[in-house]
């Protein structure tokens, strides 16, 4: 009993990450109809970000997080820019395969960069927790849980109550009343994906702290963003938090009771099922 | 001009069959990986460039195809050909079994549940016993390297006439229909359900085969490297550059960006993939219906095309 409460925290705690990794891609999905395939490659650069500040600057991060968002920001903001507006209106297929060949770009720019070894960033706390009763809960899980909740329920107030975040669900609903209103679409765009990638970015060095990083995360981290996401829908980012919680809970309960191996089946076996059952995801109206 | 543009097929065919004669051992182990990349790009053509349903998976074709040659010669001893078409067997009711619920997803969904599939398949075959889990399995070696040659040549033709036979069949007019129109086919008569599995496991079928002479050839294959996803990147890359939907693009595409990968690779280490990353955002801006639709248009508009597509879906 205290094994599976044990398995339920954890993957509790996995989720809350998951979802601040999903919260990006399903935001430039909902409102730019762009699946972001290079997504996960983008939470693998926010990773090493974190880790170089942490380990040549010493800083926490934790405390280097807004400092990755908003470079992360910059680069998002500048690819949309600069690239990703010249096929937004292409077919769907030409803007995943887009997509896809940054993917590759990046996962062999960070091999060149980083090396394929294997880098965690190890602050002193990693390896401290707080005991309740027979359970254990990782401080650095609880931490990375606890910003993923603020981040995701932040951009929700964002999008709901911002002059901002307002123009953006506009432009998702109906992009030309949102013209007629006064919204420039190119610049729109451009920040809509650049807080999707400032949001890997964040997820990113959340992951650093409690998980292991190479250059070749990027294509599984995709994969599970978008399995949360149909999950979730794309209608709000608490469905998103939702479908985090939903996939990191099924992983754990899968690792604990069929085996190791199976974690990542277990999410794809989610998502593929999901998708045959409901393609609109389980939580929303429209996708 | 169609007689001048087949007597040019079959002088290449004859010249690329030939080249075992006088080519370097170096040449022909190329030419196996080249023909075979071909292959699995043409096949993609079939799913994805004429029924425009853009597979992310294919790959797992390439591994079950593998494996059913190596599962069939190392643990039950049968020869290679058994193993061929044990290994379509196993594609074509993979292909079967998850092409129903599969292909009734359209767009980013089929993509990506393809994509999960492909990731997901390497971790099943590293728990199953006859598949040699983990370790993999190490088939019997056949020095012989024109054989394979030759082989993969004979298969990159079928699958060429294959697609060319899509081009002037009431089975490709239909998956051309769906492509264009899933719902106009399907009020026109067509059973779309049965076409699109139909040419999904058609495409599985020769991705199986391509896999099964690489897994003979290579002699030793492991979930890792049989399922390796990034064979889909590949695959559709070259089908993309060269022109998917069309009968030679994938072919074309699959043997320039072979050759040019092969010689950056010779200069610097693990530039290739990069190269191959580069290529695809740069030929979906510039080109994206591919080589083939350049060399069409190129005459007309001249340099002008690429600026017409870079402002084509512009926002």
């Amino acid at each position: 009993m205290d094994l599976l409460a044990q398995v339920l925290i954890n993957g509790v705690l996995l989720g809350g990450l998951y979802a601040v990794m999903a919260l990006g891609l399903a935001l430039v999905w909902g409102v730019l109809n762009i699946v972001n395939l290079a997504h996960g490659a983008f939470i693998m650069l926010g990773a090493y970000l974190a880790w170089h500040l942490y380990t040549y600057l010493g800083i926490d991060p934790f405390l280097g997080l807004p400092l990755t968002a908003i470079v992360m920001f910059c680069v998002g903001y500048m690819l949309q820019r600069g690239l990703l507006n010249l096929v937004v209106r292409a077919p769907m297929f030409n803007t995943l395969l887009i997509t896809f060949g940054l993917e590759v770009v990046l996962t062999y720019l960070a091999q060149l960069a980083f090396s394929a070894d294997f880098r965690t960033i190890n602050p002193p706390y990693a390896g401290n927790s707080i005991a309740l009763g027979p359970l254990v809960v990782p401080l650095a899980r609880l931490m990375a849980f606890g910003v993923a909740v603020v981040l995701t329920v932040g951009v929700w107030l964002f999008l709901l109550h911002t002059k901002l975040g307002r123009a953006i669900r506009a432009t998702a609903q109906n992009l030309v009343a949102a013209r007629l209103y006064g919204v420039e679409p190119r610049h729109l765009y451009a920040v809509t994906f650049g807080i999707g990638i400032g949001l890997a970015g964040a997820a990113g060095c959340l992951y650093g702290t409690v998980s292991q990083i190479n250059p070749y995360i990027g294509a599984t981290l995709t994969a599970k963003c978008f399995a949360i996401s149909i999950i979730g829908g794309l209608d709000n980012p608490l469905g998103v938090l939702v479908g985090g919680l939903v996939l990191g809970v099924i992983e754990s309960l899968t690792v604990l009771y069929i085996g190791a191996t199976f974690g990542d089946v277990a999410s794809f076996g989610v998502l593929v099922l999901v998708l045959i059952v409901r393609p609109s995801g389980l939580l929303g109206k429209t996708a | 001009m169609t007689a001048l543009r087949l007597g040019f097929v079959i002088v290449v065919a004859a010249v690329l069959a030939a080249l075992p004669l006088f080519g370097s051992d170096v040449i022909i182990q190329f030419g196996i990986n080249a023909l075979l990349l071909a292959v699995l790009a043409q096949s993609w053509n079939i799913i994805g460039g004429y029924t425009g349903y853009a597979s992310f998976g294919n790959s797992v074709f390439y591994g079950l195809g593998s494996y059913g040659v190596a599962i069939a010669m190392v643990q039950w001893n049968l020869p290679f050909a058994v193993g061929m078409i044990f290994g379509v067997a196993l594609a074509v009711v993979f292909a079967f079994l998850l092409g129903v619920p599969v292909l009734r997803l359209k767009g980013h969904y089929f993509a990506i549940a393809t994509l999960g599939l492909a990731q997901v398949m390497s971790a099943i075959v590293s728990n199953v016993s006859v598949a040699g889990q983990n370790i993999g399995l190490v088939l019997p070696p056949l020095n012989n390297d024109r054989l394979f040659y030759e082989l993969s040549l004979v298969l990159l033709i079928v699958a060429t006439l294959t697609v060319f036979w899509l081009t002037r069949s009431r089975f490709g007019f239909g998956l051309i229909a769906i492509r264009e129109n899933e719902e106009g086919a399907a009020v026109m008569g067509v059973n779309t359900t049965l076409y699109k599995v139909l040419a999904f496991a058609l495409s599985g079928a020769i991705t199986a085969l391509a896999g099964g002479i690489h897994a003979y050839w290579i002699t030793f294959l492991d979930p890792d490297s049989a399922f390796d996803i990034s064979l889909n990147v590949k695959m559709i890359i070259m089908a993309v550059f060269g022109g998917p939907g069309t009968v030679f693009g994938p072919v074309l595409g699959a043997f320039v960006l072979s050759a040019i990968s092969e010689i950056l690779s010779s200069k610097v280490t693990n530039v290739a993939g990069l190269f191959f990353g580069v290529v695809v955002v740069a030929a979906v801006v510039l080109m994206p219906r591919g080589v083939a639709d350049v060399v069409r248009q190129f005459r007309k508009s001249g340099w002008r095309y690429f600026a017409e597509n870079l402002k084509a879906h512009r926002i």
